[in-house]
């Protein structure tokens, strides 16, 4: 790979889905294909050597954008490069340099022993077997599994699978990862080993590309993040200056009872108020939550307050806090990431 | 390459001998769906010739017969299911993006199985065929080495057949059906079980357009003497052709089905 050379080039890449819609047991609905735009356009570039995050709710296009970057899925239009190789004209060159973990629980034989899981990957990988048994103890020994490499997979935990997938993705040591969702359903321990862990991936050079819809996580994670929704990119750039974005803005977030019916129309039309975002809350205690962007705090709690009181509103909890990328999507989108 | 290929039969055959038993089992379970034929073979013959049975075939030793059918059966089956269901099952447990995203051509993961089901099926044929001459007595009376040099090619045929059957299995979402029906089919259609001139005229035209039923027919008269359809010679042309021919179609069905796959985006779940 050239020096200068961007680890991944992606250009106007599109994915279109078919759905045909079934009326009855068998017969196939007539002109009743529809198409979905599962990936609709987007452009982005990963610089080597930083981990580059794509942020967006579920649905939103991360996983067919990673699929056509490893070669599972074609794309529709457009081009993808990876380490300067095209994913269609140069597939085999891509995917040897690519490690790749998408499902990771799911991407090893449970009814193999972790070792024989690498070792089996290793051959396909074409790393010669003296080499192999090197390399598969180092990283046993590097994700923490050299203990257990022995036992069937099927017994590990998900963080032990996760982390067999990992190292089964770093056998053949590609210059770039691709990790789709890689702490998702993990408990909050493993998860932050998983990240200390693509840390240390970087910190030895490697190229990161990953997906995620914790905010929190590709804010600590990401050099730069492109926030995904819809199959189109809505924002790109570093946590810091997404957040920045939003100017000298605070957010002030409220909790409320009862529905906010015309609240969120009475908070905007107050002065400094520069958008609000309403969601029911979680806890399901029939209460609201609002999310109110504003120029300044200070001058405009007065105002917000006084507003929902006047709406007949009871307070249940109020915080001023700086923005979060949570923020920064819901200024963009007017939705949650949760929902 | 080989290196590669012989990986992916290393994995199989570890999976397959992960539980011994299994591996018993399957050579306990075709003497125990052969002991019925053997009595019921004994039960319609005098003299130890089954004469009803010697008029149709020319053969009165019934079992022998039955027992070629299912050795060569098992291979029928081996390729519809070890072939073509085990690459679904592998779709559906996930494994198969992580192998479809390695350099190995795709192709090469069906040539692998190919391998481990050969062996496994051959082990269990040799099982069931010792077992035979312990329990039943069974034993060739032809050039043995004549009737494996036939089955080859028909083998080889099967197997390409099985590429592009294994393609046709991803796209489907549920292949239990059809795996278990055509293999069912194409098994008994070939002669398994019984000699196909029994049939009624249309299932008989559908069995003998199957270059399968050339193959266990010529192992038959090579080993059992029974009245070939065809002279073995121009059996064996027509198993060679059927060997090129899958091997040739099997793999490009397989490869243009696989574009499709990567187009729909059917590999994983969703
Ligand atoms: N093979 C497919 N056929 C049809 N539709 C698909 C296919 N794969 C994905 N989709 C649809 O494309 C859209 C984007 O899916 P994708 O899996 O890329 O989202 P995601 O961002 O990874 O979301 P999640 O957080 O749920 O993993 C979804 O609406 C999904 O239903
Ligand atoms: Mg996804």
């Amino acid at each position: 790979m050239n020096e200068r050379q961007d680890a991944v080039v992606v250009v106007g890449l599109r994915k279109v889905f078919e759905r045909r819609a079934r009326r009855g047991l068998l017969r196939r609905a007539q002109g009743e294909v529809k198409t979905l735009s599962a990936v609709d356009g987007i452009d982005f570039l990963v610089k080597r050597g930083e981990i580059f995050g794509l942020l967006g709710p579920n649905g939103a296009g991360k996983t067919t954008t990673i699929k056509m970057l490893c070669t599972l899925l074609s794309p529709t239009s457009g081009t993808a490069r990876v380490a300067g190789h095209d994913v269609v004209r140069e597939a085999a060159k891509v995917r040897s340099s690519l490690g790749t973990v998408l499902t990771g629980e799911r991407s090893v034989y449970w009814k193999l022993t972790g070792r024989e899981n690498l070792r089996y990957y290793a051959a396909l990988y074409r790393i010669p077997r003296r080499k192999a048994r090197e390399r598969i103890a180092e990283l046993l020994e590097r994700l923490e599994l050299a203990g257990r490499a022995d036992e069937l997979v099927e017994k590990y935990s998900s963080g032990m699978k996760q982390r067999l997938a990992l190292a089964r993705a770093l056998l053949p040591s590609p210059p770039i990862l691709l990790l789709d969702e890689p702490t998702v359903g993990l408990d909050p321990q493993a998860a932050r080993n998983l990240r200390q862990t693509i840390f240390d991936l970087k910190a030895g050079g490697k190229t990161v590309l990953l997906t995620t819809h914790y905010m929190a996580e590709a804010d600590e994670l990401c050099d730069r993040i492109a926030i995904i929704d819809q199959g189109r990119i809505i924002a790109l750039d570093s946590p810091a200056a997404l957040k920045e974005g939003l100017g000298a803005k605070e957010v002030v977030r409220l909790e409320i009872q009862g529905e906010p019916n015309g609240l969120g129309d009475a908070l905007r039309a107050l002065a400094l108020v520069e958008s609000v975002a309403v969601r029911p809350s979680v806890n399901g205690a029939g209460t609201c939550e609002l999310q109110v962007i504003t120029s300044n705090s200070r001058r405009s709690i007065g105002p917000i307050i006084e507003s929902v009181r006047a709406a007949g509103h009871e307070v249940v909890h109020f915080q001023v806090v700086q923005p979060t990328l949570e923020d920064v999507f819901i200024r963009l989108t007017g939705k949650s990431l949760r929902d | 390459m080989i290196d590669t290929l012989l990986a992916i039969a290393r994995k199989d055959l570890i999976m397959f001998f992960r539980y011994p038993i299994n591996a018993v089992f399957r050579i306990v379970e075709p003497i125990m769906w052969l002991t019925p034929a053997f009595f019921l073979g004994r039960g319609f013959s005098v003299d130890g010739t089954a004469t009803g049975f010697a008029a149709y075939t020319g053969t009165g030793d019934f079992f022998s017969f039955i027992l070629l059918g299912s050795l060569l059966g098992a291979y029928i089956s081996a390729v519809f299911w070890g072939i073509g269901y085990s690459l679904k099952m592998e779709m559906d447990s996930g494994v198969l993006e992580s192998n479809w995203m390695t350099p190995v051509p795709r192709l090469a993961f069906l040539v692998g199985r190919t391998l481990t089901s050969l062996v496994v099926t051959t082990l269990n044929c040799t099982g069931v065929l010792l077992a035979s001459w312990l329990l039943f007595g069974f034993s060739a009376g032809g050039p043995v080495s004549k009737a494996m040099l036939i089955t080859l090619p028909m083998l080889a045929g099967l197997y390409g057949f099985g590429f592009a059957f294994a393609g046709l299995v991803l796209l489907m979402r549920d292949a239990n059906t059809l795996v278990d029906v055509s293999s069912f089919l194409v098994g008994e259609l070939s002669g398994r079980g019984f000699p196909v001139t029994v049939l009624p005229r249309a299932l008989m035209v559908i069995s003998l357009v199957l270059p399968t039923t050339y193959g266990f027919d010529a192992v038959r008269a090579l080993l059992l003497g029974t009245k070939p359809l065809l002279p073995l010679g121009v059996a064996a042309v027509v198993l060679v052709g059927f060997m090129v021919a899958m091997l040739v179609l099997g793999g490009m069905a397989f490869s243009a089905i696989e574009r499709v796959c990567r187009a729909r985006g059917t590999l994983g779940m969703h």
